[in-house]
């Protein structure tokens, strides 16, 4: 799949950090990798099908593995995975806990 | 606290013996080994250390499982039950649920969980268990059908409806509501102690709500099916290295014909059969646990395939076994007519090989270049 498209298609990221744009292209691209679609930021996964059980765990596996973080208890909600914005919300958020101090 | 895999299959020969017999024409473990099995944190083997467990990764925690699968598959039965009620909690539960039910089941309790329905079985978006609020409670009403280590269980995770989504509730097996009853005469595993269960108006706080409740129902049982799948496949491992070792001493040293079973080709085709299932078994065993291990999210997928070609495998294996020993293997609680009955179980359990091929062919068809 072209790295051209997923590069594309997370430019309307807008207000986002620097490092919140890079989240969402990750995760985009992993989905391309996946699906052979490059799916908008803002496109609900699972209401169009894409997002199976099995695959929904795949992505944890993969966020968990690529952010060190422990997506685990009541971040293991839908809501959270619905999209990629949601998705890189939700890494950002465990980062952030990560590294508070004291954490 | 064993660390070593000779000193924890050193543990597991001194409680087992040679009993794995008796206890399948008995259709129960002793409730002694049970525990010290579990207070020793062997029937949840990787658990973290902070909560009490031996943390072994998925490799090592694989090879324990085959050593007990390989002896008895009723004891391997109790820990993937236990082991799968550890994981969901790791996973799905709180910070709070970890540390207390996870001490608890490395301390001693046992563990099952309650997945299958009357009318749903490999169908489980079927399920018809409801746990609803009532206030800052939960109430559980449903019924669960072949739930495997529930007869010896302290504790149950039910996975039921909750609203248009789902949750999985620890419960009490001694709550007020609550009914146990043992499945009668199981054709294999015969002394997992299945059970079928009714829950009727069963009041729980709502700390027993994993991770607050309201995941979606295929995440809940996806979720604790990875860890079943790796430990069913892992004890499939196990039950062809016994069936491997029975067969190929018998047909080394029985004679016919004037000479041993071995040298005949017919035998030595079975053996050969035998001998390629359990190494891809455990080959496929091997590449998902180090996917579990490396956290890789091929792990998934890998683990479906080791699942389905460990219970294939160990099914068709174990009745080579039984080909091969003939009237030396055809009383029941023998260990290759104990492994013919377990085999064909695990070809149903934890996703039949029917679910497991329509998962794996969904696979080639997105991953399709």
């Amino acid at each position: 799949m072209s790295n051209e498209s997923t590069t594309e298609a997370a430019v309307s990221t807008g207000h986002l950090g620097a490092q919140a744009v890079t989240i969402e292209q990750e995760i985009q691209s992993f989905l391309a990798d996946r699906t052979k679609i490059t799916v908008p930021v803002d496109q609900d996964l699972f209401a169009s099908g894409l997002v199976s059980s099995m695959f929904a765990m795949e992505l944890v596996v993969h966020l968990e593995r690529t952010y060190s973080i422990a997506v685990i208890g009541s971040d293991l909600k839908l809501d959270n995975f619905r999209t990629i914005e949601r998705m890189t919300a939700l890494v950002s958020r465990l980062q952030d806990f990560a590294a508070a101090p004291g954490a | 606290m064993p660390e070593s895999r000779a000193e924890l299959r050193a543990i597991v020969d001194a409680l087992v013996g040679d009993c794995a017999a008796s206890w399948d024409l008995a259709g129960q473990l002793p409730n002694d080994v049970l525990r010290k099995l579990g207070s020793n944190g062997l029937l949840c083997a990787e658990v973290p250390k902070e909560y009490g467990g031996l943390g072994l990764g998925s490799q090592d925690g694989g090879a324990f499982t085959a050593y007990v699968g390989s002896l008895c598959s009723s004891l391997r039965s109790v820990m993937t039950s236990q082991g799968m009620v550890a994981w969901t909690i790791q996973r799905m539960g709180t910070q709070q649920q970890r540390y207390e039910y996870l001490r608890r089941l490395t301390g001693g309790e046992l563990a099952s969980v309650a997945f299958s329905e009357p009318e749903a079985g490999s169908d489980l978006s079927t399920m018809e268990t409801e746990i609803r609020w009532d206030g800052d409670e939960v109430v559980l009403d449903g019924k669960k059908v072949w739930t495997t280590a529930a007869l010896y269980a302290d504790l149950i995770v039910v996975v039921g409806v909750q609203g248009q989504a789902g949750a999985a509730v620890i419960v009490p097996a001694g709550a007020a509501g609550v009914t146990v009853e043992r499945v009668a005469n199981p054709s294999g595993c015969r002394a997992a102690g299945h059970a079928n269960l009714r829950f009727e108006s069963v009041r729980l706080p709502a700390d027993a709500v994993l991770g607050g409740g309201g995941q979606p129902l295929s995440w809940l049982f996806t979720t604790a099916l990875a860890y079943g799948r790796i430990s069913v496949a892992w004890g499939c491992v196990g039950i062809l290295r016994a069936c491997l070792s029975a067969a190929a001493t018998h047909a080394a040293t029985r004679r016919q014909f004037g000479k041993p079973l071995a040298e005949h080709q017919l035998i030595a085709h079975h053996l050969a059969e035998l001998y390629t299932a359990e190494q891809v078994a455990t080959r496929a065993c091997e590449h998902a646990s180090r996917c579990w291990d490396a956290g890789s999210p091929e792990l998934v997928v890998a683990t479906v395939l080791a699942k389905y070609v460990s219970a294939r495998g160990a099914a068709r294996g174990a009745a080579a076994a039984a080909q091969i020993m003939g009237s030396a293997g055809a009383q029941d609680g023998h260990v290759v007519a104990r492994a013919y009955r377990d085999a064909k179980l695990m070809e149903i359990i934890e996703g039949s090989n029917e679910i497991c091929q329509l998962i794996l062919a969904q696979h080639a068809v997105t991953t399709a270049r």
